[in-house]
């Protein structure tokens, strides 16, 4: 019995050890947070002690300089249009390349696996200059259309994969059961590539909304920004004055922290299957 | 009955790939194939409009581009140093996590954060706690030269703060993959290895460490990777000044193709990250299919 609590006491020595490090290592956010509510001359004087009172202006006074429903629509309408159609794209043509088979089916797929080694920094300035001729500067269209292109080589190469795993003999019974062609792809086969898919909606979710680049090089019109980048512009609109930076710091890291925590295990779990594929 | 499928459907698999090949293409391959490269090979200024066949003399030009061969170091250094400490902090505390605790999930998370807001989020986080905080604490303790530290103004301070950010954002995602790893090592190898008195760090370096390389590996290449491909945390952090100095390879790109308008010249800069991302993904590449034939 003595043996078995010296056993419970040692791991909870360790879990509050842990729990410490990992509060020590995510103290620049706690801080952050607890400072948007405090008053501009609180911050500067004592940025440690806790907020005296719950003080909200400098939430409201962010959210009106930073148009904050407007930039959040942006970016939920660019991000969820941009994860429709890159999966659905991705979807199908990994479909067919693992369907096809001999010179086209490898030839494909090497194409689009080539496509995971190209960095975006190495396109941007053709890519500005070709949305300037098709005129997807300034649109939500255009953004969507680039994060598409470029998530296809991933999305491709992942669920290519993944189809590999599915038997064909599985489709065949579906064949002969009557199902066409179409029907087997979206009835039987989509189903089965479930957490493939919400791995890839996720990594697209968080690359389209936490990009700075892209929408930088395509939007110049501030109506239509998207949250990361508009953050990046506030700091200058803000003119130093911290209690309104942190303040829209805080709105801007909300929705994408409730999310994580809203999926945390999918999340951890499809970005490490990303990083290793 | 299955070669009567394909012949049946081989059209239709065809028609799938084309929406996702005339994206791609468009998108990605054609600005590389018809736009950056051909690009590179012209003196061209998109603003003023001229367009001239050099040949190769943009490249000849980046050999005695100051500020490109800095930037090139400066990434080189970035890479380096931030790659060993998050990866030794983040084997560290996957170790830790590993063990036998509570609330595994939640610390996990704390670390993981970091990870999942973007490069200007992180940035700005971290200006506060450069330009507010530290001075703050300095001014309490009364360490002067901790209060007057110009994190901005100073270049190697500047180069800290940037390496320091980069791999705080960093940590938690190869924590992650460490976690991971550890969670598929053999239970029956080390269970035998502890019954034969080989606990602790022994335990770790001896069995475990060895065991993990593949892992490791892995987190070496996507840490190199992504570190060549360093752009929103020095940009939003210190603007990639003062003077020039936190200026990385992309980085250099973008001002010099969005601020000074020389298309030609920053296309030829872009040919020379794109070969070395490329050799360093492909290494990865062959290196992670290596690993999946053992397996």
């Amino acid at each position: 019995m003595r043996q078995h609590n010296k056993v419970e006491v040692k791991i909870w020595v360790k879990s509050v050890i842990c729990l410490l490090l990992g509060i020590i290592f995510l103290f620049p956010v706690l801080l952050i947070v607890m400072n948007a509510f405090k008053p501009n001359g609180d911050i500067l004087s004592s940025f440690l002690a806790f907020p005296k009172a719950l003080y909200l202006d400098n939430f409201n006074q962010a959210m009106e300089t930073m148009n904050f429903w407007i930039v959040f629509k942006n970016t939920v309408i660019v991000t969820v249009f941009t994860v429709l159609a890159a999966g659905t794209i991705s979807f199908l043509a990994a479909y067919g390349i693992s369907h096809l088979r001999g010179s086209i089916s490898r030839g494909l797929y090497t194409l689009f696996v080539f496509g995971q080694i190209i960095p975006f920094h190495t396109v941007m300035i053709s890519v500005s200059v070709l949305a300037t001729k098709l005129h997807l500067t300034n649109s939500y269209l255009g953004l969507i259309f680039f994060n598409s292109g470029f998530f296809t080589a991933f999305g491709i190469m992942t669920y290519v994969g993944f189809l590999k795993s599915v038997p064909l003999e599985l489709e065949e019974a579906a064949a002969i059961d009557g199902a066409g062609v179409f029907r087997t792809m979206i009835q039987i086969v989509f189903p089965l590539l479930k957490s493939t898919t919400v791995t890839m909606a996720i990594l697209f979710f968080l690359w389209t909304w936490n990009d700075l680049l892209l929408p930088n090089i395509l939007i110049s019109d501030g109506a239509l920004r998207t949250i990361t980048v508009n953050l990046y512009m506030f700091k200058s609109a803000t003119n130093a004055q911290w209690n309104l930076l942190i303040a829209g710091l805080v709105i801007s890291m909300l929705p994408i922290i409730i999310i994580y925590i809203a999926g945390q295990k999918y999340i951890t779990d499809g970005m490490t299957a990303g990083a290793i594929k | 009955m299955s070669d009567f499928l394909y012949k049946k459907n081989k059209k239709f698999y065809f028609l799938l790939v084309i929406p996702a090949l005339v994206i791609y293409c468009v998108a990605l391959v054609g600005p590389l194939l018809i736009g950056t490269f051909p690009s590179s090979l012209y003196n061209w200024n998109l603003i003023k409009g001229n367009k001239k066949f050099i040949g190769l003399e943009n490249f000849i030009k980046l050999f005695h581009d100051e500020q490109f061969i800095h930037a090139l170091l400066f990434t080189i250094l970035l890479a380096f140093v931030s790659i060993i400490l998050s990866n030794v902090v983040a084997f560290v505390i996957a170790f830790a996590l590993d063990s036998n605790i509570r609330g595994k999930g939640v610390i996990r998370s704390f670390f993981f954060i970091p990870n999942i807001i973007s490069g200007v989020m992180v940035s700005f986080v971290w200006m506060f706690i450069f330009t507010n905080a530290i001075p703050n604490i300095g001014e309490k303790l009364h360490l002067d030269s901790l209060a007057q530290i110009s994190w901005f103004g100073n270049t190697n301070m500047a180069m800290l703060a940037v390496i320091i950010v980069t791999t705080w954002q960093s940590t938690g995602f190869l924590m992650m993959l460490y976690v991971a790893g550890l969670q598929t090592l053999p239970k029956d190898v080390i269970e035998a290895a502890r019954l034969d008195g080989c606990t602790g760090l022994n335990k770790i370096f001896r069995i475990q460490l060895p065991l993990l390389m593949p892992t490791v590996t892995i987190n070496l290449f996507v840490s190199i990777a992504g570190a060549f491909k360093a752009f929103d945390i020095p940009l939003a952090l210190t603007g990639g000044g003062p003077s020039n100095s936190t200026q990385t390879l992309a980085l250099n790109i973008y001002t010099d193709a969005f601020g000074a308008f020389r298309t030609g010249y920053a296309s030829a800069k872009s040919v020379v990250l794109f070969i070395i991302v490329a050799i360093v993904a492909i290494i990865q590449l062959s290196m992670t299919r290596k690993r999946e034939v053992q397996m």
